[in-house]
């Protein structure tokens, strides 16, 4: 009986696990066709000709981790929130995170000119949002769906100055500026990888830890109380864990908030319903990203659609034929 | 302060006591919500080793009491004592495994299976790294019988029947394995059948040593099944002790506003109510 938990509870890990280095394969294989796996390999670590190096360390490596990255976030940041709230709508997009953090990023590339960083800036924006969503709805308290309406609210404030911000801008500071309004994978700031990678690296094992307490807490608070969970000190991980998760990763990919619903939507599919599928969530999140990212590239090529547009085509779509084709789902 | 009546219930709750040590109590504990008391200077002590019955009208503070019992509430003034600790200061986890509760509110994830919920009963005593041992099968697996929900491991908690539910949940709360359990109506919403198997459990779990504290409408069930109990009224306990001393005409008056006789169960000996009628109506 004991193996066979541990069978069905790790065997998606190792699935979602090889579909990840298959697509990693695949995307670093996929810009040249000159170069083989095995230069591929070596220009990773450094070897081979010049051309190889630079062409796998400075372009393909970057827009890979950025994808990697960026969608572990998200993934990670919509299941913690989707299961504190007990509501699939919690997602951080749609409670106005995204447009937050896009909002302050785009107001530091085209209206106001400030010695911080647009990814420090986009975290700032993240909290922000947050705070309001959550400081006007009383708390992420029992009533899920109340800070998701508050969410929604602020939501469509940040977006409108978005939009505001840019129709004001001149040409130029509005084009730099657009990649943050849509998601794109294409030349992210170094920087803020490194950024993400840390945040990524504080981040995984705590959502980790938090996904037990957060398991019991779907049993209502009273039990999760009884059986011995923190439930404030929990909440309020939680809350910062996605906000700096969202933060982050819209500062390096931009608002592909999609992810951060569809994401926890397969995870929660793959495994039992007796677990928050935190490392399923992040790996599906990656996965995703690193698809959306080679259909953008590929399927009008030689036009490049931004991966924050190929989520929206492809993944709402797709999302709503996995909840059409096993509807009955409604507590988390 | 009434000093004279906290003495007088001092001695009754003594005599029900007899020497075993008090696992929990409450000193001068005021519990309530925003500006609103509900609970009020109330001190009381829980017999260890013996099934206590909070009983009282609807809205009297007895879910409350319980909630802070379980330091689901943080009291206003006053302490609740586990083990002679002060349980607000003490480590979540480790109240977890002293004390169990199973309160009114539950919610079940889709698809939950009977077992899965049931395993949950162990996470206080898994660590971070430590996760599912031998002893935690086992607990899980002798709780499964006990409540008789083993037949149900594999099913999904919302496709069985809401007597089978609640022993699902009560499965839940004895794998933890305490000492104390807490059970906030645990009857409320069953049919006669089924009140029975879970009072049954109940009394079982006192047999193995247990110490347990429910919070019940049904008087007669109170009657019956426990060797302690609380009489509240406006946050307030009127009367304690075991049923024969509690369950009096009185009582029932000032507890219900019902006029009625206390008789005995021929079968059971345990005390029934008859005749029962509202004040200054005739039967």
């Amino acid at each position: 009986m004991k193996t066979n938990i541990i069978i069905t509870t790790r065997w998606p890990v190792l699935l979602l696990l090889s579909g990840l280095l298959l697509l990693l394969v695949l995307a670093s294989l996929h810009y040249a066709s000159d170069l083989t796996l095995g230069e591929t390999l070596s220009a990773l670590v450094g070897k081979g000709n010049l051309y190889s190096v630079f062409l796998i360390q400075e372009l393909r490596l970057p827009r890979i981790l950025t994808a990697v990255f960026s969608g572990m976030a998200l993934g990670v940041a919509g299941c913690l929130l989707q299961t504190l709230a007990r509501n699939r709508l919690a997602t951080p997009n749609i409670i106005g995170l995204d447009n937050g953090a896009t909002a302050f990023a785009v107001a530091s590339v085209v209206a106001v000119p400030v010695s911080l960083a647009t990814p420090a800036l986009a975290l700032v924006g993240a909290a922000t949002a947050a705070a309001l969503a959550f400081g006007l709805s009383g708390g992420p308290g029992t009533q899920g769906y109340r800070f998701i309406v508050m969410g929604v609210g602020v939501g469509a404030v940040f977006g409108a100055l978005t939009n505001f911000m840019l129709a004001r801008a001149d040409m130029d500071s509005a084009n730099v500026a657009y990649p943050w309004t849509v998601g794109s994978l294409n030349a992210r700031s170094e920087e803020v990888i490194v950024w993400l990678g840390l945040a990524l690296l504080f981040c995984l094992p705590l959502a980790l830890y938090l996904a037990r307490s957060l398991n019991v807490m779907r049993l209502s608070d009273a039990v999760a109380t009884g059986l011995g969970v923190h439930i404030r000190r929990t909440r309020w991980l939680t809350l910062t864990v996605t906000v700096v998760l969202t933060g982050f990763a819209v500062a390096l990919a931009g608002p592909v908030g999609m992810i951060a619903l569809a994401a926890p939507e397969i995870a929660r599919r793959l495994i039992a319903s007796g677990h928050v599928p935190v490392p399923e969530a992040a790996l599906t999140g990656s996965c995703l990203m690193l698809l959306a990212d080679g259909i953008g590239q590929h399927a009008f090529s030689p036009i490049e659609i931004p991966v924050g547009l190929v989520t929206a085509l492809v993944g709402g779509p797709y999302l709503l034929w996995i909840l059409l084709r096993q509807p009955g789902g409604k507590t988390l | 302060m009434d000093t004279l009546a906290t003495t007088g219930r001092k001695n009754a709750l003594d005599t029900s006591l007899g020497k075993k040590p008090a696992l929990l109590s409450a000193e001068n504990l005021m519990l309530g919500y925003g500006g609103k008391t509900i609970v009020d200077q109330l001190s009381l002590e829980i017999p260890a080793g013996q099934i206590t019955a909070i009983i009282g009208p609807n809205g009297c503070g007895k879910s409350t009491l319980l909630a802070g019992l379980a330091r689901l509430m943080k009291p206003k003034a006053g302490r609740v004592l586990l083990n002679g600790r002060c349980i607000h200061q003490q480590q979540g986890r480790s109240v977890a495994r002293q004390l169990a509760l199973l309160p009114q509110q539950m919610l079940a994830p889709d698809g939950l299976t009977v077992a899965e919920l049931v395993r949950f009963g162990r996470q206080p005593h898994q660590g971070m790294l430590q996760r599912w041992s031998d002893t935690d099968a086992r607990h899980v697996e002798q709780a499964m019988e006990l409540t008789r929900v083993s037949a149900l491991a594999g099913q999904p908690l919302d496709e069985v029947s809401g007597g089978q539910r609640q022993r699902a949940w009560l499965a839940m709360v004895v794998a933890q394995d305490t000492p104390l359990l807490l059970l906030d109506e645990p009857t409320s919403a069953l049919d006669l059948g089924h009140q029975l198997e879970v009072f049954e459990v109940i009394r079982q779990l006192v047999r193995q040593g247990k110490t347990i504290v429910m919070v019940v409408h049904d008087i007669i069930a109170a009657c019956r099944y426990a060797d302690h109990m609380i009489a509240m009224k406006n946050g307030q306990v009127l009367a304690s002790g075991t049923p024969d001393a509690v369950v009096t005409e009185r009582l029932m008056q000032q507890l219900y506003g019902v006029n009625c006789q206390i008789m005995r169960d021929p079968v059971s000996g345990s005390l029934l109510l008859a005749g029962v009628n509202r004040t200054g109506h005739v039967l």
